[in-house]
């Protein structure tokens, strides 16, 4: 479903902010890039998302194409909830599904039954200013989801939220990949994040960046993030990326 | 809630009383020289005798149309050529010079080449008022479409909306608000320069009556139509104040 191949890029033609990079993401599959700050990890989704035009060597598919703006395969959803505060809860969910093309009536109905499923059916008609963080980042996930895109894109979706929200909306988002079948990738800086949600983990080198680990996360499904707490696997996986993610900045620093 | 509200009218009332009695007392006293400071009482009789007649209504009339016509050709008007800056850039790198002289010119002084071009009528008035609303309009159009939320602008990318669409939807509704400042301060400079623009030459409008009755020492009657234009002037805030209360309720 998204397929890098020795993609490289740089902005200014003599600096490589990616540099080789091949990475395959099969359908249904969850999968997360993590790395340290400044290492590519944004642009490479960006670069799926068409978002930054391909300029460098290498070839990218996202959902049998060239990755484009506005492909309707692909869902994007940014790192901070980006709700607009005019909009109530239930249009801010349908207007992804309004733009890609759904009557009105549709977008509202499938945008209704996703802000349901988010656990704000209650909240429809609430403007953002009056939902707490957490709440305004669920509307967003429902606005996500609610556009049934097989690819989902997501940059550090969860990053500017509490501990305690965090966690509360990674079990939901297990939840909704788990119905929906999504294929996902996943920006993250928080590993036990990536370890929670993710299939594989892919762990990114200081840039130039260069996947330096692909890491299968064999965590059994439905998984629940309070019972992964307790579980030593999923500690055991989470110091394995670590090392990996040393083994990235001593590379560079070296 | 309420009874703050009517203490607070209250305590007005009573300043207000203070001040026009220190006035009045002030006159009569011979403390103050009721032909250049003019009476309180004096004021008030003018204001009951004129507001009767049909010319000071007419005055008034006069110059709130000259409001209206050079704050919405004003408005309006800047708000396309903010739309072009923003689209094309380098035309406003290229304009920014010219409209900066202008800008920074005294519009007040353009008044009587304005009256020379569109005579004593409505024309000239509304010239002084657009050259004033314009330039504020227009700065405020162009930060408040720049000002844009870049995530909305990302967001609207990747669900590939198009350039109609991102434009009602989520340019224009992120823009209201500081679009809507520069309407309100156009709007405050549209009276002030229509008034302007009366007081040099013109035929009708409370402006006109205002030199008029200063040019015959009438200063009770100048005092009185000084507080029809504060009393005009902190209307139109009033109103402008509503209608941003009903458009951005949601912020």
């Amino acid at each position: 479903m998204i397929a890098v191949d020795n993609v490289q890029l740089s902005f200014d033609g003599r600096n490589d902010v990616l540099s080789d990079v091949s990475l395959k993401v099969a359908d249904g599959e969850f999968v997360s890039l993590v790395g340290p700050s400044g290492c590519g990890k944004t642009t490479l989704l960006n670069l799926c998302a068409g978002l930054v035009p391909h300029t460098g060597k290498g070839d990218l598919r996202v959902a049998e194409g060239k990755p484009r703006e506005g492909n309707p395969n692909v869902a994007y959803m940014l790192a901070r909830d980006s709700l607009f505060p005019w909009k109530t809860a239930l249009e801010n969910a349908a207007f992804g599904v309004r733009v890609r093309g759904a009557s009105e009536s549709e977008a509202r109905e499938r945008a209704r039954a996703m802000l349901a499923e988010v656990g704000l059916g209650a909240f429809e008609n609430a403007l953002p200013k009056s939902l707490s963080h957490g709440m305004r980042q669920r509307t967003a996930l429902a606005r996500t989801f609610a556009m049934d895109a097989p690819v989902l894109l997501m940059d550090e979706p969860f990053g500017a939220l509490d501990a305690q929200t965090k966690l509360q909306l990674e079990d939901l988002l297990l939840r909704l990949c788990q119905q929906h079948k999504h294929t996902v990738l996943f920006v993250t800086h928080d590993l036990g994040e990536a370890v929670a949600v993710s299939d594989r983990v892919v762990v990114m080198s200081s840039r130039p960046g260069r996947i330096v680990a692909d890491v299968p996360i064999d965590l059994p499904r439905p998984r629940s993030i309070r019972e992964l707490q307790k579980d030593s696997h999923f500690h055991e996986l989470y110091a394995q990326l670590w090392s990996h993610l040393e083994s990235g900045w001593t590379r560079h620093e070296g | 809630m309420r009874a703050k509200q009517i203490q607070w009218a209250g305590l007005h009332l009573v300043f207000l009383l203070c001040v026009f009695g220190l006035g009045e007392l002030a006159s009569r006293q011979g403390w103050i020289n009721p032909t250049f400071f003019g009476r309180p009482s004096g004021v008030a009789l003018f204001l009951w005798e004129h507001l009767q007649t049909a010319k000071l209504w007419n005055d008034l009339m006069w110059t709130m149309l000259g409001v209206l016509a050079s704050f919405t050709l004003g408005s309006v008007a800047a708000f396309a050529v903010g739309l072009a800056f923003v689209q094309w850039p380098r035309l406003e790198q290229f304009a920014e010079p010219y409209l900066n002289a202008i800008n920074v010119m005294p519009r007040i002084a353009l008044a009587p080449l304005f009256i020379l071009w569109f005579g004593l009528g409505l024309g000239s008035k509304i010239a002084v008022g657009f050259s004033l609303t314009f330039f504020i309009v227009l700065s405020s159009t162009v930060a408040g479409i720049r000002s844009v939320s870049q995530d909305h602008k990302t967001l609207c990318r990747t669900l590939g909306s198009g350039a109609v669409t991102t434009f009602f939807q989520v340019t224009l509704p992120g823009a209201v608000p500081v679009i809507f400042s520069g309407l309100r301060l156009g709007l405050t400079y549209a009276l002030f320069g229509v008034i302007g623009a009366e007081i040099i030459a013109s035929e009708k409008g409370l402006g006109q009556t205002l030199a008029y009755l200063s040019s015959i020492f009438d200063i009770n009657g100048v005092m009185a139509l000084l507080l029809i234009l504060a009393l005009l002037g902190v209307g139109i805030v009033k109103a402008m104040t509503v209608i941003e209360k009903r458009l951005l309720h949601w912020q």
